[in-house]
Parts: C-alpha cells; sequence; structure tokens
C-alpha cells in the first residue's frame, strides 16, 4: 500500500497514490491486464539478465583466461591472474589510492556536506537558503572532464593558480608539480572530487533536513538546546538513513573512479595515480591483457558487492520512520 | 529505499561493462589471410568507413575535404570518417578491434603496432597493388612502403613521412648569443646560458609519458648499436644488457634536469609544453616535423625565428650517430571489409600527388610520403629541410612506445616518469624494462 498525503489550498488533508489493499486493485485489472504486465515483467527480467548478470558471469570466465584481441587466441589459465594480482606492485598502489578515495570522499561528502546543508537549512529566510544550496551545487553540474582540464590548470606548477596564490601568501615553498609527483599527483585528483562532489551531497542531506518536522526543533529550543544539541540529537538520527545511504554510495563510488584520474594524470607518474579502474583499462586497452584486466574487474565487482549488501543491511536495520 | 538498492545493483552492473566488451566480443577468431586482388573491378557504390588520427581541430579538413571530392567524383559512394586524436586513437583502435568493428581502413603506426593487425589477419596483404613494381609502388616513396613490411609482405598505405626534431626559437637563441648545439654537450650547455638569460631553454610536458619515451628513443640510437636495438625489441631474443642503455637514461635525466623544468615536467601536457614554445616563453621544443605548422600557427613564434636541428649525439656515443627517431605513418584495409577494392581505390585517391601536395602545405604540413607530393613552394621551408635531414639518415629509429611489445612500451613510459620524478635511477627502469620483456615472452 503507497500512501501520501499532502494539503489542499484549504488545508484540508487529500490522500493521493494508491489506497487500499492490492487484492480489489489486482481483481479490477482483469486476467487480461494481468498476464500483459507479467509479459512486461519478463521482458525487463530477460533485459536484466543479459546486460547485468550475463557480464558479471562472463566477466569471471574471461578473468580465467588469457586472450589476444587481434589474434582471437585464447588459452586457460584458471585462476593465474588471481595469484598475479598479489604480486603486482601496481593492483596495491591502487587499493590503497582507492581506500584514501573513499576515506577523504566520506569526510568531506557525507560528514561535512551534513554540517553545511545542516547550516543552510538552519537559515531563516528560503531565498538564502536556495542561494546557497545553489552556490554548492554548480560543480556538480559542471562534467568532469571540464572540472578535469580546470583543475589541471590550477594544479599547473609555478603558472597555475594554486602555485601563484601560494606565493602570493608566502608560502612559495610549499608550490610543487602537484600533478607531476608521486607524492602528491592522487590527493590533487581527490582534492578536485570533493570539489565537485560536495554540493550534489549537500543537497540531497538538505532535503532529508527539510523533512524533519519543524516542530522537533521548536521543542528542542524551548527545553533549551542549542544549536549542536539540536544537530546532534534531532538531526544526525533523523537523515540517519541518508547518511548510511550517502556513506555507501560515496565509498562505491570510490572503488568505481575512473574519469577524474583518466583526465588528470593517466595513472601516473610512475603509476602512483592509478587506481582500480584504470589500472583494468591499463591492463585491457593499452597492455591488451583482457584476462588480466578482468580479474582486476572481478576485484572491484567483489568490493562494490560487499559494499551493496552493506548497504542494504544498513537501511534495513537503522531506518527511521517520522 | 528499494531504490538505493537499484542504485547499487546497477552501478555494480556498468562496473562490469568492460567485461561485457572484453568477454563478448575478443573471442572471435581471425579469418583467413586476405590479399589484394589487383585485377578486381572497383565498384563505386556503397560506403567505406575510415578511422584517422587526424581529429585535431587544424588536421580535420584533410580527410573531410578528400573524403567529399570522392564523393563528388563517384555520387554513389559514401565516406564515413571516425576521426581520433593522437592520444586517443590507440584506445578506439583497440576498443573497435575487440567488439570486432574496426572499419574498412584504419590508422596504423609501424612497428609492433601494425604487427599486431597483421597477427591476427586483420590486415590485407596489399603487397599486389603496392609493390615496388606495381603503378602504386612506384607514386609512393618506397622506404616508407618498406616501413609497413611485415613476413616480407606489405601492408600498410604511408600517407605521410614523420621524424623527431628540437625546434627552436631564433630570436631567443640571438638574445642569449647561443647557436646551434652541435653535440650533446653543447646543448647543456647552451641551456645553462638560455636559463640565465631568463627563459626556460626546453618546454617539455610529460604527463602522457610518451613525450619522455621520444627524448629516450633518439638517446638510444645514439648509444646503442642499431643490430642490439632491433633484437631487443623482439621479446623472443631480447636482453638489454648493452651499457648504453642506461648511459642513454641519464643523458636524458640530465638533459631534464638541466634544460628543463625537472620532475615538474610530469604534471604537465605535451600540448602545453608546446603553447609555452609557441608564445615565446621557451627556447626549444622537441618536436615533430608534423608539428612544425602547428608551433608557428598561431602565438608569438614566427615562421622566420623558427629554426630546427637534430637533437646533437654526445661525443663517444657508440651508436649511430645518424640515426633519427622517426617512421612514416600510414592506414591498413580491414581483411574484413565488404568492399576492399573500393577501400583501396579511396586511399589511392587520398595518395594521388595532388593530395599530397595539398597535406604538405599549410595548416596540416604533414610532409607526404607520395613521390612528386609536396611542392617546396606552397611548403613551410623548416618542413622540406626537416625532409633533406631525414633523407641523409642512416637509420629511422622506430618509435619506443609502438615498436615495442604493450607491456614494455608501458614500462618505459612508467620508468621514465619514475627516472624524472628521481624515484628510480636508470640502472632501474633499464631493469624494469627487462623484466617487461621477460614477461611478454
Amino acid at each position: 500500500m503507497i500512501t501520501a498525503v499532502k494539503h489542499d489550498y484549504k488545508g484540508e488533508a487529500v490522500k493521493i497514490g494508491f489506497t487500499g489493499s492490492r487484492r480489489p486493485e489486482r481483481a479490477r485489472l482483469g486476467p487480461i491486464t494481468g498476464v500483459l504486465s507479467f509479459r512486461w515483467i519478463v521482458i525487463a527480467f530477460v533485459l536484466i539478465l543479459w546486460f547485468v548478470y550475463y557480464p558479471i558471469i562472463d566477466n569471471f570466465v574471461v578473468s580465467t583466461k588469457n586472450q589476444d584481441i587481434f589474434t582471437g587466441e585464447t588459452a586457460y589459465v584458471g585462476l593465474d591472474n588471481y595469484r598475479r594480482l598479489q604480486s603486482d606492485p601496481v593492483v596495491g598502489t591502487a587499493i590503497l589510492n582507492n581506500t584514501l578515495y573513499a576515506v577523504i570522499s566520506v569526510v568531506f561528502q557525507v560528514f561535512g556536506a551534513f554540517v553545511l546543508a545542516a547550516l543552510i537549512e538552519g537559515l531563516s529566510e528560503e531565498r538564502w537558503r536556495r542561494f546557497w544550496r545553489a552556490v554548492y551545487f554548480v560543480p556538480s553540474a559542471i562534467s568532469i572532464t571540464v572540472t578535469g582540464l580546470l583543475f589541471y590548470f590550477i594544479y599547473q606548477p609555478d603558472i597555475g593558480l594554486l602555485d601563484s596564490a601560494l606565493t602570493q601568501i608566502g608560502l612559495a615553498d610549499w608550490s610543487r608539480a602537484w600533478l607531476g609527483e608521486e607524492q602528491t599527483a592522487i590527493y590533487a585528483i581527490i582534492a578536485m572530487s570533493q570539489w565537485q562532489g560536495f554540493g550534489y551531497s549537500t543537497l540531497l542531506f538538505a532535503i532529508a533536513i527539510q523533512k524533519i518536522p519543524r516542530e522537533l526543533y521548536d521543542a528542542a529550543i524551548m527545553d533549551g538546546a542549542g544549536t549542536w544539541r539540536r544537530l546532534w540529537n534531532i538531526t544526525f538520527p533523523l537523515t540517519r538513513e541518508m547518511t548510511g545511504l550517502m556513506v555507501i554510495v560515496t565509498i562505491t563510488g570510490a572503488f568505481q573512479v575512473f574519469n577524474e584520474v583518466m583526465v588528470m594524470t593517466g595513472g601516473g607518474p610512475n603509476n602512483s595515480s592509478q587506481v582500480l579502474g584504470t589500472w583494468l583499462y591499463q591492463q585491457g586497452f593499452i597492455e591488451n591483457d583482457f584476462g588480466y584486466g578482468a580479474a582486476i574487474a572481478s576485484v572491484i565487482f567483489v568490493i562494490t558487492l560487499i559494499t551493496g549488501f552493506a548497504q542494504l543491511w544498513y537501511t534495513k536495520t537503522r531506518r527511521v520512520d517520522l | 529505499m528499494k531504490a538505493n538498492a537499484f542504485l547499487s545493483t546497477t552501478s555494480l552492473g556498468s562496473l562490469v561493462a568492460a567485461a561485457f566488451v572484453i568477454g563478448g566480443a575478443s573471442g572471435v577468431a581471425a579469418a583467413d589471410p586476405v590479399v589484394a586482388d589487383p585485377s578486381a573491378a572497383v565498384e563505386h557504390s556503397g560506403t567505406i568507413s575510415v578511422l584517422t588520427k587526424f581529429g585535431l581541430q587544424q588536421l580535420s579538413p584533410f580527410f573531410v575535404d578528400a573524403a567529399k571530392a570522392y564523393e563528388k567524383l563517384h555520387p554513389d559512394v559514401k565516406v564515413e570518417l571516425i576521426q581520433e586524436s593522437d592520444d586517443s586513437v590507440k584506445g578506439k583502435t583497440k576498443a573497435l578491434v575487440a567488439s570486432n568493428s574496426l572499419p574498412d581502413i584504419y590508422f596504423t603506426w609501424t612497428g609492433s603496432w601494425g604487427e599486431n593487425f597483421v597477427r591476427g589477419n586483420r590486415a590485407v596483404d596489399l603487397t599486389p597493388v603496392i609493390g615496388p613494381e606495381t603503378e602504386w609502388g612506384k607514386e609512393l616513396a618506397h622506404a616508407a612502403v618498406s616501413a609497413f613490411q611485415y613476413n616480407g609482405k606489405l601492408f600498410g598505405i604511408p600517407l605521410y613521412l614523420d621524424a623527431k626534431f628540437m625546434g627552436y626559437n631564433k630570436s631567443l637563441f640571438e638574445k642569449a648569443g647561443v647557436s646551434e648545439p652541435k653535440s650533446f654537450e653543447e646543448l647543456l650547455s647552451a641551456c645553462a646560458t638560455l636559463r640565465k638569460s631568463g627563459v626556460t631553454p626546453i618546454s617539455f610536458g610529460n604527463k602522457e609519458g610518451w613525450p619522455g619515451v621520444h627524448y629516450a628513443g633518439q638517446l638510444l640510437a645514439y648509444n646503442v648499436p642499431q643490430a642490439t636495438l632491433e633484437k631487443d625489441f623482439v621479446p623472443a631474443t631480447a636482453e638489454y644488457s648493452d651499457p648504453g642503455y642506461a648511459v642513454s637514461l641519464t643523458q636524458f635525466k640530465q638533459l631534464i634536469d638541466e634544460c628543463s623544468d625537472g620532475a615538474g615536467t610530469n604534471g604537465s601536457s605535451y600540448a602545453s609544453a608546446l603553447q609555452q614554445f609557441s608564445n615565446g616563453k621557451s627556447a626549444m621544443y622537441y618536436q615533430e616535423i608534423i608539428e612544425f605548422d602547428q608551433a608557428t600557427a598561431e602565438g608569438a613564434l614566427k615562421r622566420e625565428d623558427f629554426g630546427f636541428f637534430k637533437l646533437p649525439a654526445p661525443k663517444d656515443a657508440k651508436g649511430d650517430v645518424k640515426a633519427i627517431e622517426g617512421a612514416p605513418e600510414g592506414y591498413m584495409i580491414n581483411a574484413a571489409s565488404k568492399n576492399i577494392p573500393l577501400a583501396i581505390d579511396f586511399m589511392r585517391f587520398v595518395t594521388s600527388a595532388e593530395n599530397g601536395k595539398i597535406l604538405s602545405a599549410p595548416p596540416y604540413g604533414q610532409p607526404s610520403a607520395t613521390v612528386g607530393g609536396y611542392s617546396a613552394e606552397t611548403m613551410n621551408p623548416a618542413v622540406v629541410d626537416g625532409l633533406k635531414v631525414i633523407a641523409d639518415s642512416s637509420y629511422l629509429m622506430p618509435w619506443l612506445d609502438t615498436a615495442n611489445p604493450p607491456r614494455v612500451a608501458a614500462a618505459w613510459l612508467s620508468g621514465l616518469q619514475a627516472l624524472i620524478g628521481g624515484s628510480m635511477t636508470p640502472e632501474e627502469v633499464v631493469e624494469r624494462v627487462k623484466e617487461a620483456a621477460a614477461s611478454s615472452k
């Protein structure tokens, strides 16, 4: 049963959407309509099977082979490609970089965005709330290619905006080739990603906060609760569902990251900014080693699958209904 | 919260989309070798598709115009162009191979890159129509056609010649009191003088990895005997034991540190470095002859201020000091094409002397591989002089990243970035390349 309530212009409650049990609804549709509906389900199931589950299974099959795309020759190698993963130092670097991406993104795009959204939604005037939401959302509307190029110029050694700013404030010693040094390249990319993703998370949190009844805050104020107390005791628990979702989506996204790295460094210098996605591409499409590329894809799949299950479990156990 | 679960599931699905491409297409077995038939009648109807490397805005009109002219001659023919840039054409080509959808005509480099298509029987053996005794073969520079020879057969159609030169700004040289260096040691000395005059001696961007490989390739030709290089290009015979490798890399590191911006160059792109040179902010830029016109197309550097010289050889070099790094670039015909005679006919049209003259002149500046395909009157004089240097060279050293198997090429690319950044020594880079060659056997 899906029910929603809204208030009409006179202030009287009006029910919208489906109401009542499913049985009378189905009976009203009749057997022919029911069969037709089932047909659409079958079509959707076949499409999902073909475009989602078949590639997943096929990927595991490919990872047990060595294939040459030019000749079409295939040799079964069992789990050799997975054993190779253990001794490949770049895989270790890539997993570490993905993990860094995930941790930093959770701090900024989940907890940072949550605090910012609460501050914005705490503003008294709606026009200012709209204004700040828009200001923070704009970077998310820019394509990753454009953002990558923009930050490429910001990070340019000596002439870039960042190094120039550091020089201007007397920190010239800190200026460096941010994308050109092995120690800083991945952090420079992650920083750009925070800049772009922060506003989107803030917007989602703002929507979640808007759903919290105003009366709860009014009551808390009457009880003498301050801003941080209200944030911690009302806003945070009642947006837990969104927070959980954002944590999982952010971690999953961090292990799927590809475009940002390709545009800015291509995984260099010396593979220092490789992530699993770019290393997969490098192996498959540059080094022509599709079996090993598929094995890397399997690793990404397993990590994101575990994260996906964690999402289901978390949202099931921590859901708070208002 | 069902939507969230769906979101997660679909993102997982999209993650393995690459696997779909891999698994769904790469299992297609290559067909039998296909040989061009010189007596086959050309049916001037239907569609032919062409994958070019002329995606750059300045170059793209060449194939567009050629296609239009061909369609005008043969109204029932439609030419479909897929134009990619130098950086994107590799990935695009492999994606097309993996999905078994190569176009009728596709771009190729020489060396192991072109060999991949021959190994997989994906290129038409053009020997009967482009061999030295054939009408078409006589119209093309023989050395350029031979560069696409594999197992004694000819598979490529050379479109233009290419080689690497050090372009320089004559005004900045004059201002600093520097003349064209005649040796590697003189080049380092010139760099010190130019730096004192307030300009960056050589603008260099190695974000892509291959610009560094080009320097290293020329230095390897100087320091390692040709026979050793060619033996080491083949994984089965590769040893990488010649001391000239480490010597070359030591010189390369010295050049980047003393003439350029050192470790910071790994964060700049090749195009940014060209821009710096074109704007008169740097005195030199290591570039291909096909980029001479781009360097002077816009910006502060005028054509009359542009000079060039071959990267000077170090004293006591053990290799071939008359060698130059470069190779012709060209096209292959897809063995699975439904209309091979038409594809060959189109490429004969593209490589005609008339089109060659258009290609060789500004704004394209790609020196045609067609005999009589260029005219000194219409070309940039620097390109004309560069062609003479190529003609006088004893050996064309192929690009390291296309001459070597992909894994070895990747080791060169990442190893040189590490060398520039200071995280590896020359000896360690050679060791990495050696290991990559061993694992490619």
